[in-house]
């Protein structure tokens, strides 16, 4: 009971439970099932495309960084690079040997161009290349680049003196031959070889992926080769690779250092996942587009709602919502939208990720950023949104919002 | 001990009560009103459409600040209390009854009811169980899970009645509760509300009816926003 002379603090005060809280903005969503759905979706779809691109991002570097691993960052490549003499710059001889004597280098492979073309046969010499080179290789090249073969067998010391020819695989590709069964001969020079292998790609040497591989033998019998070698492939323990880069140029040119090139394969594989992180950054610009885009669809929805359900507000106010009930109850209902919205959407990335992962034979990397940003971006998204509207609900008049309609 | 000097205490008293409304022009719903209403009276208000009657209700429920005087609400004066003290007092004290129901769409009569009890520190766990019990007692203990679409009007206005009073208010304010109904239905209401008068509560009900006015303890008309005394009483 009232008592004229009590003070303010014993009069009674309005209660809303948390419980209540989300009671109440649930039931304030279920009455408008599709449209609620309808909003949550655009936010769903931003979300999707957030953790979608950061997923396949991580996925996709993840599969990178295995390739490395399985690659190896320890192989360097040494070439005779354009020197200040005018005459073009060749390795000196005898490069490869001073070069197996580095102490932390335990693997040597060298290779040499080969002037000449590549034809399927010996009648039409349009002039067309396809763009093959002629390389004379040792028989370590393809265990130095830890290549594989796709068809036959690589050069052996059995066979490497005669005219046969192993293919790399784009050159393999360009001659229309996917199998070593599928084609006996090649007319390379002035003489037909005998296809004996079909490499597989190799990513840390993409030159040879183009080349048609003889032995040494051969390219002395038949190209007049004497022997000398413009580039050397150094597999050197990983721990030291720097140290063996620095003394490099100075050991396989003592007088013309600055003739040598020398470069480490696998940072052009490093340099992709760089590149990969800008395809990133530009598809996250486009989700949060898309998220700006959800935001303001359930800014708009619960517009709507206020002025839809001014009866609603008026009677609660009657029943002693206060303001901060009545705005507290908007801003839950849009925070439940967006987190509905972000939560689909998180599966959704997730889904999409594992499914173009597993497409493309990766592992599936769902970085635990991408869940953190994906709710974070859902709940501010929905406390900016329902701002307003609550505030319009909050301080709407209750006596007009329960005028007779 | 203070219970006598209680008593005495008017449940509502206005002291030279106005209301404008802002607009162009400015509407004064109400000019310098000044009533009292004991503990326990059932009040009819009567008057024209538009001469501020609901005004003078939202008024006495402090769901609306008059623009001038002073409203006491059980000898406490309002114009210096919070939004959150005002509603504090219609969570517990008042029940409002509306002529259109403002039955919540999408949620059971039950429901409709147990939201009496939702900005009052009722236990949750208890809601339930009360809502029934009003529920029965206006006579729609059939009728609880049923949704306001599935009800007549008359049931509806019912429910309303039932959300009203769940809370035990000390005053129940009905803005026309049979404006919508027949005269069958406007009977059930009306009993309802004379039942509830004479268990003690105060009950302040506006009316165009006159049989219905006829049934008040008292009655005040209205006219363009005074009280017209000649009509009064
Ligand atoms: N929010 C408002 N803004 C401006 N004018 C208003 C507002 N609410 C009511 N009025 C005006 O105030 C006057 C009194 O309105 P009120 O609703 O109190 O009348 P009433 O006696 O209840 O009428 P009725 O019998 O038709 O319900 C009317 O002229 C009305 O147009
Ligand atoms: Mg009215």
């Amino acid at each position: 009971m009232f008592k004229s002379s009590r003070p303010k603090a014993n009069l009674p005060t309005s209660h809303l439970t948390l419980i209540d809280i989300l009671k109440v903005s649930v039931s304030g969503l279920r009455t408008r099932k599709l449209r609620s759905a309808l909003s949550a979706l655009g936010i769903t779809i931003g979300i999707a495309a957030v953790v979608g691109v950061l997923g396949l991002s991580a996925s996709g570097n993840a599969d990178l960084i295995r390739e490395l691993d399985s690659l190896g960052t320890n192989l360097l490549t040494v070439e005779a690079g354009q020197g200040f003499r005018t005459e073009e710059a060749t390795l000196p001889d005898g490069a490869a040997g001073m070069v197996l004597r580095i102490t932390p280098v335990y693997e040597v492979s060298t290779v040499t161009r080969i002037s000449g073309q590549v034809f399927r046969n010996d009648l039409i010499q349009d002039g067309k290349t396809k763009g093959i080179t002629i390389f004379a290789s040792d028989l370590n090249l393809l265990r130095s680049q830890r290549g594989s073969m796709k068809s036959g067998e690589f050069l052996n010391s059995m066979n490497s003196a005669y005219p046969v020819v192993v293919l790399g695989s784009v050159a393999a590709e360009r001659l229309g031959i996917k199998n070593v069964a599928d084609l006996k001969l090649l007319w390379i020079g002035e003489e037909w070889f005998s296809i004996v292998g079909i490499m597989n790609p190799l990513p840390l040497a993409a030159d040879l992926d183009r080349a048609a591989i003889i032995g040494y033998g051969a390219a002395q019998e038949y190209f007049g080769h004497d022997g000398e070698v413009d580039t050397i492939y150094v597999r050197a323990y990983p721990e030291y690779v720097e140290d063996v880069r620095s003394v490099m140029a100075a050991t396989v040119n003592p007088e013309n250092p600055e003739e040598v090139q020398v470069s480490r394969a696998s940072d052009v594989l490093e340099a992709r996942a760089v590149a990969n992180s800008t395809f990133t950054n530009l598809f996250m610009g486009l989700g949060a587009v898309a998220l700006l885009v959800g935001g303001i669809g359930i800014a708009n929805v619960m517009v709507i709602a206020v002025i839809e359900r001014r009866g609603e507000i008026g009677l609660r106010r009657a029943i002693g919502a206060t303001k901060f009930h009545i705005g507290i109850q908007f801003i839950t209902e849009s925070l439940i939208l967006a987190c509905i919205g972000g939560i689909m959407g998180i599966i959704v990335g997730m889904i999409v990720t594992t499914i173009y992962a597993n497409t493309q034979g990766w592992y599936i990397v769902i970085p635990q950023s991408a869940i953190y940003i994906g709710i974070g971006s859902s709940i501010l998204i929905g406390s900016v949104a329902g701002f307003y509207p609550a505030m319009r609900a909050a301080n709407m008049s209750p006596t007009e919002a329960l005028r007779s309609s | 001990m203070n219970e006598p000097a209680d008593q005495n205490i008017p449940a509502v008293e206005l002291i030279d009560v106005s209301k404008t409304y802002e607009g162009t022009p400015p509407v004064k719903a109400l000019s310098n009103i000044s009533m009292s209403v004991s503990k326990g009276e059932l009040i009819g208000i009567i008057g024209a459409s538009g001469s501020g009657k609901s005004t003078l209700l939202h008024v006495i429920g402090t769901l609306t600040r008059p623009t001038g005087g002073s409203v006491f609400i059980n000898g406490v004066e309002t114009s210096g209390l919070t939004d959150q003290e005002l509603s504090g007092i219609r969570s517990r004290y008042v029940g409002f009854i509306f002529q259109d129901f403002f039955l919540l769409p999408g949620f059971t009569a039950q429901e409709n009811v147990e939201n009496g009890l939702l900005y009052t520190n009722f236990p949750a766990a208890d809601r339930n169980e009360r809502a029934r019990e009003i529920l029965d007692r206006v006579g729609l203990s059939h009728r609880v899970n049923h949704l306001p679409n599935e009800m007549s009007g008359g049931e509806q206005q019912r429910v309303a009645v039932a959300r009203a009073l769940v809370h035990k208010p000390a005053f129940v304010l009905a803005d026309e509760p049979t404006g919508n109904l027949d005269s069958k239905n406007t009977e059930g209401v009306l009993d309802l509300l004379i039942g509830l008068n004479s268990d003690g509560t105060t009950v302040i009900l506006i009316t165009h009816d006159q049989d219905v006015a006829e049934k008040c303890s008292r009655r005040v008309s209205f006219k363009d926003g005074k009280i017209d005394d000649s009509l009064s009483g």
